[in-house]
């Protein structure tokens, strides 16, 4: 797996987001290239950490067999843009995603859980492969630049019915609202698998859109639709974090919301921005499951309320929030000006600086000179760091011109930045604690399938 | 209907002592699964309890046929055993004739009940996972669930709060109305055990210990009922579901036969040790009596100490003892903190024992200097985690943050994965650049001037407990006579990352942490002159040129940290060198060992691999634990000095000669010994059925609330040890599930006379839940077994075997 994450680094550094092809199966664009450095570094990454963690573990063969298949059917699949072919891979890759669901072949509530994973991705499938047929149907191409070359000959209302389909077979894969169930019931894989899945397999939904930009965002209402997924998802995944007391499923939840953020921004027109998004979200979240050990300490019980801050620390975490998102603004060159698709993107930067500032501000163990330090360094090299990742994954994706569209704002952008205002500010405050419904509701809302749940153990079986 | 208070509250009590209690994750303690049915013989005991749980009670057939084919179960004694028992087999046909345990649970009848329960005990024995914790849970567990009840879909006609009873009593009297009293404790027996991990972890708050946790949120086995009694109601459930099978149906010899051959499995691993120890291959002459030894270290009981004792002392001049690892100070810990922050309080011995003192750590005076960098360290660090914590969890901040992060996250991730060997040296690095708060605090032993008036526990110890302390720990080691220049207390503790079961890696005498501050008391207390001063008094000649020094053990790398001041240390500097070279010297015999048994590769450098297994964050398997423990030999070491027990033997040093009133091994027997019973029945049933009293592989595993494991999606708590810490892989225990097999160096009438003052003790054994024999120093160590019942009996191949530890079948 190593060497074919240093055959893709070399590959993007040769190709340097040039296509190559071998007609009419294969193409290798910049988005191949992005996504097979990142695919097959995380792969690498889980196929290591398993040479100890699984070790001793049953049929650990065919473990290592599925899910270096898996990576495989990933690759190839942002790697093509004949439509039969990326069908049978995108089917083959939820039917493996299931298997390695259901890994512990002999415990049932496993086998309940990769079922209904395998149900999910089949009705993905399905959506895919319906839409597909319109396409094929109506253009007679079987090639997504061909299809797009002759999407003035679809009828209206097939076109419609394509592209909702296709954003259906996307928010399943990438468990958005409301299809975020069968990730948060795929607990029951093994951890590494899990983290293979929430920083690889999830974000096949993007690498859809991206596939297809060039139909999807060729309406308007399709990308307002797309936009509205994101946003509502977002928020969603990360209400339900809140209130989850499981590790994993906190973490489940919080991937649904990334996916929504991702999705977001490919419906604000930085497609660029959606893939950099997805592939930092990727080492974050793999990371974190990994670690997912890690977590039993000794923490006190919470206190009522966080101190307000006074006039001054909010006025000067708001400063440097805006400088912050400034800086953000000039490396990814927005536009905060031009009140567009940017500018909500800095809005969310902003609000993460301004968080951040107000979280140390709170700290009075800290000495106020080490607070003034500390900021910027933490701070400038994570902009940095984003910026190199955003600006690589843009000049490799320059070719992909569907992905890079102007959004002027909508009503509905400023109601969903609204609302992610006030949620901040709420959850800042405390609002949130005294409504007890909304937290039953958002308890319920991400429970698993429920025959995925051991309550009587004798049921568990090791493999 | 009305119902008495006490009534109910007996019956609930009676029917909850069938759920072991859980400690969370954090201070994991080795338990019995089964402590509530010690009372009764151990073959009635897994029968009852495997009704309950449907947990198998003896190990699986292949189990016993691996140890067969391994040559551990001796063809003879099995057949003397099966003839004994009425069986009439021959030993290989006994093995064939093992009966399969029948793997195809039924669906249970109150799956839906479960799985409510689970849902909002989980969210309510939250420890800090969640943002937003369940609401109201100061109320306790029912009030709080009565409110948010009426939004739960999950339950049938509850439109408001009103619906609900108002009361737990309420509750009761509304679900047992009409039902006889005589069925009450059957009806909570079986919903309590339905769910033994949370009611297991709501019996651990009602011991009393859980502390700021317990006032947030109480909950009782009352509160849990009455939630639990009053869904089953709205559902339309029965309360009492008639899925439970029917038992005692089977054929009662093969009932019997996985008992008997775990019998025989146990008889030739005790026969065999009884052998060594009664015929060592070279007793040494010397028995410490003609030198002084060049220092004297003592470590804790803990089997895994035995591979490092016996490798030191194979180096030179040295004696070790034995001794439970909380060194007899009852204490809570609190850890340094800087600033004016409260450190960790966790409590520092064993389960059965409650903490009577608080040991703070405070900076030493001349250590200001070191104090301040490592504060101003942890300032950053406690503001970086800060950060992350609620960057990750903020609604809008979140999304900005993975991008900022997510790069690094990417790095650390590589770094961690694929150089684990770097990690522990640039932790190892970092430490020496920074050292940590033992090498510049020291520990509050003393009473302060002005107690605080609003803890309960006080801090520090007051002149005539130190006292007492010092002298128990001699006495119950039975040393008295000679001391060494240097004396070292040596805790004990584990080094694993990204583990959550750590904690059962820790002293077990500790609760489940490391052993280095109990053994910084006793150091402390040793080395006042006015504790030397009355323990002279008292027969105990320390002398003047005597330094005590406290030290840990860790027991995943075998290194030994010594907590001295390097720059003026106490003892000689030479004699400090040569010790801390003979260790390491002993660290890579012991590791070389120890690695054998978990990898079957062969390393050049096991110490270099053990390291690695300390720091590597996807290694499931650090150390072994205690598992094979199987043995407790309470004695002087001289009598397993030049053996080699394998890591399998608690070792409790103790001298028949300077105990003539017993107590000091009444003492260890009660103490413990009782402790090491829990800790083998914990690995015994952990390893005979990993799924209902172990918790799976960690593989699966996911943190509830930082209190404990459930298996996948969530559901029930695990309890017990995961697989990896008892199984070669999945199908091959590493662990032998053997019971413990007591052998005591002291005389036949001393060991009666206590066995009939404590009936508990003499229980354990009468019932065959730990095996005792003794080998009777006045009668030249003539080896005798006890039997069921009170007699004693010689213990000898050729004599006449141990009868069987079953019912009259």
């Amino acid at each position: 797996m190593w060497t074919g994450f240093g055959l893709s680094l070399v590959l993007a550094f040769v190709l340097q987001g040039a296509e190559w092809t071998v007609e009419p199966f294969i193409l290798v664009d910049g988005l191949t290239q992005v996504m097979a450095v990142v695919v097959t570094f995380v792969s690498g990454i889980v196929h290591s950490f398993s040479r100890r963690y699984m070790a001793g573990a049953r049929r650990l063969r065919g473990f290592y067999v599925q899910l270096f298949a898996l990576t495989l059917v990933v690759l190839f699949l942002t790697a093509t843009e004949h439509v039969f072919v990326f069908l049978v891979l995108w089917m083959v890759m939820g039917l493996l995603l299931a298997r390695l669901i259901g890994h512990v072949r002999g415990w049932p509530e496993a086998q309940a859980a990769a079922r209904y994973a395998r149900g999910t991705f089949l009705a993905g499938s399905g959506a895919l492969a319906v839409s597909m047929f319109l396409l094929v149907q109506n253009t007679g191409a079987v090639r997504v630049s061909q299809i797009v070359a002759g999407i003035e000959s679809v009828p209206r209302w097939v076109l419609a019915v394509s592209i909702v389909l296709i954003v259906v077979a996307a928010m399943l894969q990438s468990a958005l609202v409301p299809f975020h169930r069968w990730l948060l019931s795929s607990m029951t894989a093994p951890t590494p698998v899990s983290a293979f899945m929430h920083a690889g397999i999830v974000n096949a939904g993007g690498v859809l859109l991206a596939r297809f930009a060039g139909v999807v965002f060729e309406t308007h209402a399709a990308i307002l639709l797309v936009f509205f997924v994101g946003a509502v998802t977002a928020l969603a995944g990360q209400a339900w974090a809140l209130v989850q007391a499981n590790v994993k499923r906190q973490l489940g939840c919080s991937t649904t919301a990334q996916m929504g953020f991702m999705v977001m921004q490919f419906g604000l027109g930085f497609g660029a921005a959606g893939i950099a998004h997805l592939i930092l979200h990727g080492f974050y979240k793999a990371y974190l499951f990994l670690n997912s050990g890690s977590v039993v300490e000794t923490v006190a019980p919470p206190s009522m309320r966080p101190e307000p801050t006074g006039w001054v620390s909010t006025l000067a975490s708001l400063a440097t929030a805006v400088a912050g998102g400034a800086v953000f603004a000039w490396i990814t060159g927005k536009s905060v000006l031009a009140l567009d698709g940017g500018s909500l993107l800095v809005f969310f930067v902003v609000l993460a600086v301004l968080h951040a500032t107000r979280t140390l501000l709170r700290r009075s163990g800290l000495p106020a000179a080490t607070r003034a330090w500390v900021l910027p360094v933490v701070l400038l090299p994570a902009l940095a760091m984003y910026g190199a990742v955003y600006n690589a994954v843009a000049w490799l994706l320059a070719d992909l011109g569907a992905l890079a569209f102007p959004s002027a704002l909508t009503p509905l952008h400023w109601v969903i930045a609204a609302i992610f205002a006030i949620v901040y500010v709420g959850i800042d405050r405390g609002w949130h604690h005294s409504s007890t419904r909304l937290y039953v509701l958002l308890m319920n809302t991400s429970r698993p399938v429920s025959s995925t749940l051991l309550t009587r153990r004798d049921r568990y079986h090791v493999h | 209907m009305s119902i008495e208070i006490s009534v109910l509250r007996g019956r609930i009590e009676n029917a909850a002592e069938a759920v072991g209690p859980l400690w969370p994750l954090r201070t994991f303690n080795s338990a019995n699964p089964l402590s509530g049915f010690e009372s009764l013989p151990f073959h009635e005991a897994v029968q009852r309890a495997g009704h309950l749980f449907r947990g198998r009670g003896y190990p699986a057939p292949d189990v016993f046929r691996r140890a067969w084919e391994r040559g551990d179960i001796d063809p003879e004694i099995l057949q003397r055993q099966l003839r004994d028992a009425g069986h009439d087999l021959d030993p290989a046909a006994a093995l064939d004739a093992l009966p399969r345990h029948d793997s195809s649970p039924a669906e249970a009848e109150d799956e839906r009940l479960n799985r409510i329960m689970s849902k909002w005990l989980a969210a309510f024995f939250d420890h800090g996972q969640a943002a937003w914790p369940m609401p109201n849970r100061s109320d306790g567990f029912f009030a709080s669930w009565r409110i948010l009840a009426p939004f739960d879909r999950g339950i049938p006609g509850i439109r408001q709060t009103s619906d609900l009873p108002s009361t737990k009593l309420d509750a009761f009297i509304e679900t047992l109305d009409g039902v006889p009293e005589e069925e009450w404790e059957t009806i909570f027996t079986h919903h309590l055990a339905a769910l033994p991990g949370w009611v297991g972890l709501i019996r651990w708050q009602g011991r009393g210990t859980a502390g700021e946790w317990e006032k947030a949120k109480p909950i009782t086995l009352g509160g849990y009922l009455a939630v639990r009694l009053t869904v089953a109601r709205l559902l339309g459930e029965p309360l009492l579901p008639k899925d439970a099978p029917a038992n005692g149906e089977a054929n009662p010899d093969t009932q019997t036969l996985p008992a008997v051959v775990l019998a025989a499995w146990e008889e030739t691993y005790r026969h065999r040790l009884i052998d060594d120890l009664t015929e060592p291959p070279s007793r040494p002459s010397v028995d410490g009596t003609d030198t002084r030894p060049d220092a004297q270290l003592v470590f804790c009981i803990d089997v895994r100490s035995e591979i490092l004792r016996r490798h030191l002392e194979g180096l030179g001049p040295y004696e070790t003892h034995g001794y439970a690892g909380f060194f007899g100070i009852p204490m809570e810990h609190e850890s340094y903190a800087p600033g004016a922050g409260v450190g960790e309080r966790v409590k520092a011995c064993p389960p059965i024992v409650d903490p009577r003192h608080r040991i703070a750590e405070r900076v030493a005076p001349g250590c200001e200097h070191e104090a301040e960098a490592y504060n101003d360290w942890a300032g950053i660090e406690g503001t970086r985690r800060t950060l992350l914590k609620t960057l990750k969890k903020d609604v809008a901040a979140a999304f900005g943050f993975v991008e900022g992060s997510g790069g690094f996250y990417g790095i650390a991730m590589a770094l961690r994965t694929l150089l684990p060997h770097r990690v522990f040296d640039g932790l190892k690095s970092l430490r020496e650049h920074l050292p940590g708060p033992s090498s510049f605090t020291e520990v509050t032993v003393d009473r302060p001037d002005t107690p605080d008036p609003d803890d309960a526990l006080p801090l520090g110890l007051s002149p005539e407990v130190k006292i007492v302390y010092a002298e128990a720990a001699f006495r119950l080691m039975g040393w008295t006579d000679e001391f060494a220049p240097i004396v070292v207390f040596t805790g004990h503790g584990s080094q694993t990352p990204n583990n959550p079961f750590k904690s059962s890696l820790d002293c077990g005498a500790c609760a489940g942490n490391p052993g280095g501050p109990n053994a910084r008391v006793l150091a402390a207390i040793c080395n006042e002159p006015a504790v030397r001063d009355a323990l002279r008094s008292r027969g105990i000649h320390i002398p003047e040129d005597t330094v005590f020094l406290a030290g840990q053990h860790n027991t995943t790398t075998d290194e030994v940290t010594l907590f001295v001041d390097d720059e003026d240390p106490p003892v000689d500097p030479g004699a400090l060198e040569r010790l801390r070279d003979d260790l390491a010297a002993a660290r890579n015999g012991a590791t070389a060992e120890r690695v054998s048994s978990m990898d079957d590769r062969m390393w050049a450098d096991a110490t270099r691999e053990t390291e690695r297994r300390a720091a590597d964050w996807s290694e499931t398997r650090p150390e072994w634990g205690l598992a094979g423990n199987a043995a407790f030999i309470v004695g002087p070491r001289r009598l397993t000095r030049n053996l080699d027990l394998r890591g399998r033997s608690f070792l409790h040093s103790y001298d028949w000669r300077v105990d003539d009133s017993g107590t000091a091994l009444e003492t260890i027997l009660t103490g413990p010994l009782v402790v090491g019973e829990w800790i083998n029945m914990q690995y015994y049933f952990s390893t005979v059925d990993n799924a209902v009293y172990g918790s799976g592989s960690k593989v699966t595993h996911n943190v509830s609330g930082k209190v404990g494991v459930v298996q996948g999606n969530g559901g029930d708590l695990m309890t017990g040890l995961p697989l990896q810490s008892l199984y070669m892989d999945d199908e091959v225990p590493f662990h032998d599930p053997l019971r413990l097999f007591a052998v005591l160096h002291a005389p036949v009438e001393r060991v009666e006379m206590i066995l009939n003052r404590q009936d508990t003790l003499k229980r354990l054994f009468d019932h065959g839940w730990v095996a005792l024999a003794i080998m009777d120093p006045e009668e030249n160590d003539r080896v005798m077994r006890y039997q069921p019942g009170g007699s004693w009996a010689p213990m000898s191949v050729d004599e006449q075997p141990a009868a069987a530890v079953l019912p009259d079948a």
